[in-house]
């Protein structure tokens, strides 16, 4: 089944507005209910460093940022399953065959995105040693990213700007552009979003590479090795990395400037080049590895703040997301705001005649 | 089993093999030291430019003038950094084996070079153009986990190649295509099949047809050399299978990597730059 999402997910990769946030049920869930053995000896590459072979994915209904219907970091059981039966219906009920008789919007109105079929959101809540969780942000407790008001007004500026303006393409969202993933589901911290969630690891001694399903990026991750100038900026930023025990450490600075506002249905992220992300992937299961994020920026924040998310192991390949090759939505965009200026023009003129 | 007797039967053709020689499998693989292939690799050609032998010239995009070709005006500023360097051909065949339809439309790409060439768009590169790119790319394989990722600098394109039994039939074609990858002796083989047929081989139009099989093979010549061959073969295309052959070179710099070649943002103004609300130039025409 998921094969088929990405064959076509793939052969159309062009972005466009997303209007219904709704769960597809596609994938396993997030993790089981047991807690995770502590003696757990992981699989070991040939140079004993922990195997962290397989795809795995990342797509859950648990989001970055706890959302008010939570007021804490656990959900019970039996609320997690209302909820996840009430989206499940959601869903059946959103991917009915649409009427084929309806006939065309009105001139003017919204036409929708895609239909529930082609998002892979994740069905389950994330599980995190047993503990079903509302907000992947452990750290402050209020499961909140801690903007300063600097950060939160830079955070808004930006946002607004990539929300309303339409001027240039440079201006327009990452995932519009197909220059990276959008809503940080590729740069670290990386979150999970409406699809394409999967990523499988590479490993040799020297570099780790990280492969992220959107948009086919590979981060390489350099094991031992310091920082480049900071004018190197990457779209992922530069990553390095080491082991601590069976856990694989990497710290990654240097993002590119046009990375910095990360925006997706659910969650909103913005770093600046120089904000400072540590991860930590530990392999607490067979099919489980913990990661852990830490987002370190004082210009921007008033702490550093951290998240836990469950990767789960899931079955096939990744297929290849060919987002650029498809993009007939940037231009659309574009195309559409000089469309709107041009009829603002005309209808102003005839008005003052 | 069809797609193992036609990948063979093109290695055959140029490198000897049998089909009883070409199914090795892993397991029998794995009992061999195998060369290790792990490392950032790139070419020292500029058959990029055009796999074929061909001479110097002014510019990849040319109009006819009074004594021969001068640069057209697209591309008339890059003065002597937009000529052509000479090269011999890489091709077995000397020239690539194009049936006369085929040729034509080589033809036609090379004539329309600048717009036509999907790589001016940064459109993923497609096997075996990826390879011998200006750019390195990095190999990362284990086998013993399965795992092999061919990553290029050139437009993030990445290959995860399938390592043990052949994965048979892909979901979809792809820009990059589905890769098996298996030890035939001392060369590790590669065949890569369901690319979209809407790559190019270099810069001359050469192209890569729809259907069209591709056969790898990195052979080591010692600890940083390896030869690498690719041979293509689509029977509506190409008259006969043909090899295009290059030596890859380990980059043994300390700190050689595969660093970010994002062109996507780099052709915005050339595909959208008519679309800002204030143009920055005129277009080309």
């Amino acid at each position: 089944m998921r094969s088929l999402l990405k064959a076509c997910l793939t052969a159309s990769a062009s972005l466009m507005i997303l209007s219904a946030p709704v769960a597809m049920a596609q994938d396993a869930p997030s993790g089981s209910l047991e807690k995770w053995d502590p003696n757990y000896e992981p699989p070991r590459m040939p140079d004993g460093t922990p195997s962290f072979d397989g795809v795995w994915s990342k797509a859950s209904l648990t989001v970055l940022e706890r959302t008010p219907q939570f007021d804490g970091l656990e959900i019970s059981p039996a609320v997690a399953t209302a909820i996840e039966s009430g989206r499940e219906k959601a869903m059946e009920a959103s991917n009915r065959p649409s009427d084929p008789n309806a006939g065309a919007p009105k001139a003017g109105d919204d036409p929708g995105g895609y239909n529930t079929f082609w998002m892979d959101p994740g069905t389950k809540f994330g599980v995190v040693n047993g503990e079903i969780r509302s907000s992947w942000i452990v750290e402050p407790a209020d499961g909140k990213i801690p903007y300063s008001e600097a950060g939160q007004a830079e955070m808004e500026a930006s946002r607004k700007a990539m929300r309303e303006t339409f001027d240039d393409p440079e201006v327009r969202s990452a995932g519009e552009r197909c220059t990276v993933g959008f809503g940080s589901t590729g740069a670290p911290p990386m979150l999970n979003v409406l699809y394409n969630n999967h990523l499988q690891f590479f490993q040799s001694p020297e570099v780790v590479s990280i492969l992220v399903e959107m948009n086919h990026n590979a981060r390489m991750v350099r094991m031992g090795e310091g920082f480049r100038e900071n004018a190197m900026h990457q779209w992922l930023g530069d990553s390095v990395g080491k082991w601590d025990g069976d856990t694989l450490v990497v710290t990654t600075t240097n993002f590119h400037p046009h990375n910095s506002i990360r925006t997706a249905i659910r969650h909103t992220v913005y770093l600046q080049p120089d904000s400072v992300v540590e991860e930590r992937f530990t392999r607490v299961s067979d099919d489980t590895i913990l990661y852990e994020f830490t987002v370190t920026d004082p210009d921007l924040f008033t702490q550093p703040w951290k998240g836990e998310l469950p990767l789960w192991k899931t079955d096939g390949p990744i297929y290849e997301y060919a987002c650029h090759e498809g993009n007939h939505a940037l231009p659309g965009i574009l195309a559409g705001a000089r469309r709107k200026e041009a009829d603002a023009a005309k209808s102003a003129s005839s008005g003052s005649k | 089993m069809k797609s193992l007797v036609t990948a063979c039967a093109a290695i055959a053709l140029l490198a000897g093999c049998t089909v009883a020689q070409s199914a090795i499998t892993t397991s029998e693989a794995a009992t061999a030291e195998k060369f290790d292939l792990n490392g950032v690799w790139k070419v020292s050609s500029d058959a990029y430019y055009d796999l074929e032998g061909h001479a110097a010239k002014p510019a990849m995009q040319t109009i006819e003038g009074p004594y021969g070709p001068v640069p057209d005006r697209r591309v008339l500023a890059l003065g002597a950094i937009g000529a052509v360097p000479a090269n011999e051909s890489v091709v077995s065949t000397g020239t690539i084996p194009y049936t006369p339809e085929a040729l034509e439309m080589r033809e036609d790409n090379a004539k329309n070079w600048i717009t036509k060439d999907p790589n001016i768009k940064c459109y993923q590169p497609g096997v075996p153009r990826a390879t011998y790119m200006p750019f390195p790319f990095r190999i990362i394989m284990n086998e013993e986990q399965g795992q092999m990722l061919i990553a290029y600098e050139y437009a993030g394109a990445v290959r995860n190649v399938f390592l043990g039994d052949d994965p048979g039939e892909a979901p979809l074609d792809s820009w990059m295509g589905q890769s098996w990858g298996y030890w035939d002796g001392d060369s590790f083989v590669i065949e890569v099949k369901y690319q979209n047929g809407e790559t190019w081989l270099d810069r001359a139009g050469n192209y890569l047809p729809y259907g069209a099989e591709v056969v790898e093979r990195y052979t080591p010549i010692d600890a940083n050399h390896v030869r690498y061959t690719a041979t293509v073969t689509e029977p509506e295309t190409f008259t006969e299978p043909f090899t295009i052959s290059l030596i890859l070179y380990r980059q043994i710099e300390e700190d050689a990597q595969i660093l970010d070649f994002n062109c996507v943002a780099f052709v915005e103004e050339l595909l959208h730059g008519q679309l800002r609300k204030k143009p920055l130039q005129e277009p080309i025409k």
